[in-house]
């Protein structure tokens, strides 16, 4: 039987609301997912552009290294990386020294990084790969009409190529978001960790992962919409004509 | 002769000398040489293959020649052996820039950023390139849309638009730089026959009000009527040149008789 007083008792906990608080009082739970999310796809976006640059760039030096890095952390799961960074960087005593580590010892600061450099690593394949295939045309006309090759990249090049890149960097924020559930691993409170949390307070498993699973199902369906709309305003003109 | 040269060599706008351009060990151009004075509209026709878009493209660039001059009302584009390729390049990036915004060019598909609408493609090189503020853009724009006929289309994206239209919308984007001089490279080869005839009209308004043009063309009823010098490429050679009235009608090689008897309806 599913017990139902306990999805309503325990669901202002995913809220942030804790026993007897008012909803979003503490970062608990889906604030704190979106928290981690939010930031780690603002930074990784930051960082996706200039890689995407260098990643299509002539030269080999530049190219070769951000092509190992988005291999390196296409290649390995994420929770691994999350473990390195958060518990296997505390080993060394040059980063136990080091300034650095006051913030290496956070885990909200972990796994921002870890998600940071995961999802900017796919963000600058997916970027990229749309520099790539910007029509020729498109970048003669930009060279003909007097424009630096940098004018062009920053004009032309790169809006267009970020409009394109909208449906499949979707994706990669719907993924992005399911996998901020390893957060709970390193004792942060996002939604899985409080379901855990509740799991092993109450024993009851079923609810509390009912719960988490819904509020991930509603999370993506605002994405869903949000990216839809994104598209109908920034790429209408790959639409069909209305008229 | 060598006071009337130097009276006419005030006014020419580009000088285009002895350009060569090999793919490999195919020698595509093999030495031609233009000349475009104010006002001039010089036709450059030949079937496919003999090198003319290739010479229109070498004149901005867009193609690197292995040797020859380029000049431009007066200045001479600063061009260094490239020790990869073997080919010529631009010795200074910044010239080679502001040469190209004298020299507006009008590609065979348009090429319009797809992304922008009609008006921001018009303005984006005007602003950008050019320093002017977004509201004299904005004017320009207005005017030379107006000059190619368009209306109502400012919002508009191009993929929405006729291949007609959108050859007019790259005329006004060309335009708006206010060049000193067009190149056309086959402007109307990728449109529908019934949408030929709009872009052409466009491009003899221009060419009435003295506007100095070069323009690769298949079109022999532009070439005949609009321009005032015509010149016929075959395997990257000056095969003919002259008056069009007089060298279409009367072709004194055996290349441009064939030529013409194949393409004059």
């Amino acid at each position: 039987m599913i017990d139902f007083h306990l999805i309503l008792d325990k669901l202002p906990a995913f809220l942030g609301g804790a026993d007897g608080q008012p909803l979003l009082s503490t970062s608990d739970g889906i604030v704190m997912t979106l928290e981690l999310l939010g930031a780690s796809l603002l930074l990784g976006m930051l960082l996706a552009i200039p890689l995407a640059l260098g990643r299509v760039s002539k030269n080999r030096l530049l190219s070769g290294s951000v092509w190992l890095y988005t291999y390196v952390f296409r290649g390995t799961p994420l929770l691994v990386q999350l473990f390195i960074i958060y518990y296997g960087l505390s080993q060394f005593d040059a980063v136990r020294e080091s300034w650095l580590w006051q913030y290496l010892q956070d885990a909200w600061f972990c796994a921002i990084l870890a998600f940071t450099l995961n999802t900017a690593a796919y963000t600058t394949e997916i970027i990229a790969g749309q520099i790539r295939t910007t029509h020729w045309g498109e970048i003669e006309a930009a060279r003909a009409m007097g424009m630096s090759k940098w004018l062009m990249m920053r004009r032309i090049v790169i809006p267009s190529a970020l409009r394109r890149a909208l449906p499949a960097y979707s994706n990669e924020v719907i993924m992005m978001m399911q996998s901020t559930a390893v957060a709970g691993l390193v004792t942060l409170a996002d939604i899985t960790g409080v379901a855990r949390r509740i799991y092993s307070d109450t024993y009851m498993a079923f609810e509390p992962f009912l719960i988490a699973g819904a509020i991930y199902l509603v999370l993506t369906f605002v994405f869903v919409w949000l990216f839809k709309q994104a598209e109908q305003r920034w790429l209408a003109y790959l639409a069909p004509r209305k008229h | 002769m060598k006071h009337n040269d130097a009276a006419q060599a005030t006014d020419i706008k580009l000088r285009v000398s002895d350009l060569h351009k090999s793919y490999g060990s195919h020698e595509v151009l093999k030495g031609v040489s233009l000349t475009a004075h104010a006002g001039d509209v010089i036709s450059i026709i030949g079937s496919s293959g003999s090198g003319k878009s290739t010479f229109l493209r070498c004149i901005n660039m867009l193609e690197h020649p292995n040797s020859g001059q380029i000049q431009l009302g007066g200045e001479e584009l600063q061009l260094v052996p490239d020790k990869k390729t073997g080919a010529l390049r631009a010795a200074n990036h910044k010239q080679l820039e502001r040469i190209r915004t004298r020299l507006a060019m009008v590609f065979q598909h348009f090429n319009l950023w797809a992304h922008m609408t009609v008006l921001e493609n018009i303005i984006e090189a005007p602003i950008h390139v050019l320093g002017l503020s977004r509201d004299e853009a904005i004017a320009r724009a207005r005017k030379y849309l107006d000059k190619v006929g368009l209306k109502d289309v400012e919002g508009k994206y191009p993929s929405h638009m006729s291949g007609g239209q959108q050859q007019r919308v790259a005329i006004a984007r060309a335009l708006a730089m206010e060049p000193e001089v067009m190149l056309f490279d086959e402007p109307t080869s990728a449109l529908d026959p019934e949408l030929v005839g709009e872009v052409l009209r466009v491009m003899q308004d221009l060419a009435r009000e003295g506007r100095t043009m070069v323009v690769v063309t298949h079109e022999m009823g532009f070439a005949r009527e609009v321009s005032n010098h015509v010149i016929f490429l075959h395997k990257g050679k000056i095969e003919e040149q002259g008056n069009p009235r007089e060298v279409l009608a009367n072709p004194q090689s055996e290349r441009l008789a064939q030529f013409l008897s194949g393409s004059l309806k």
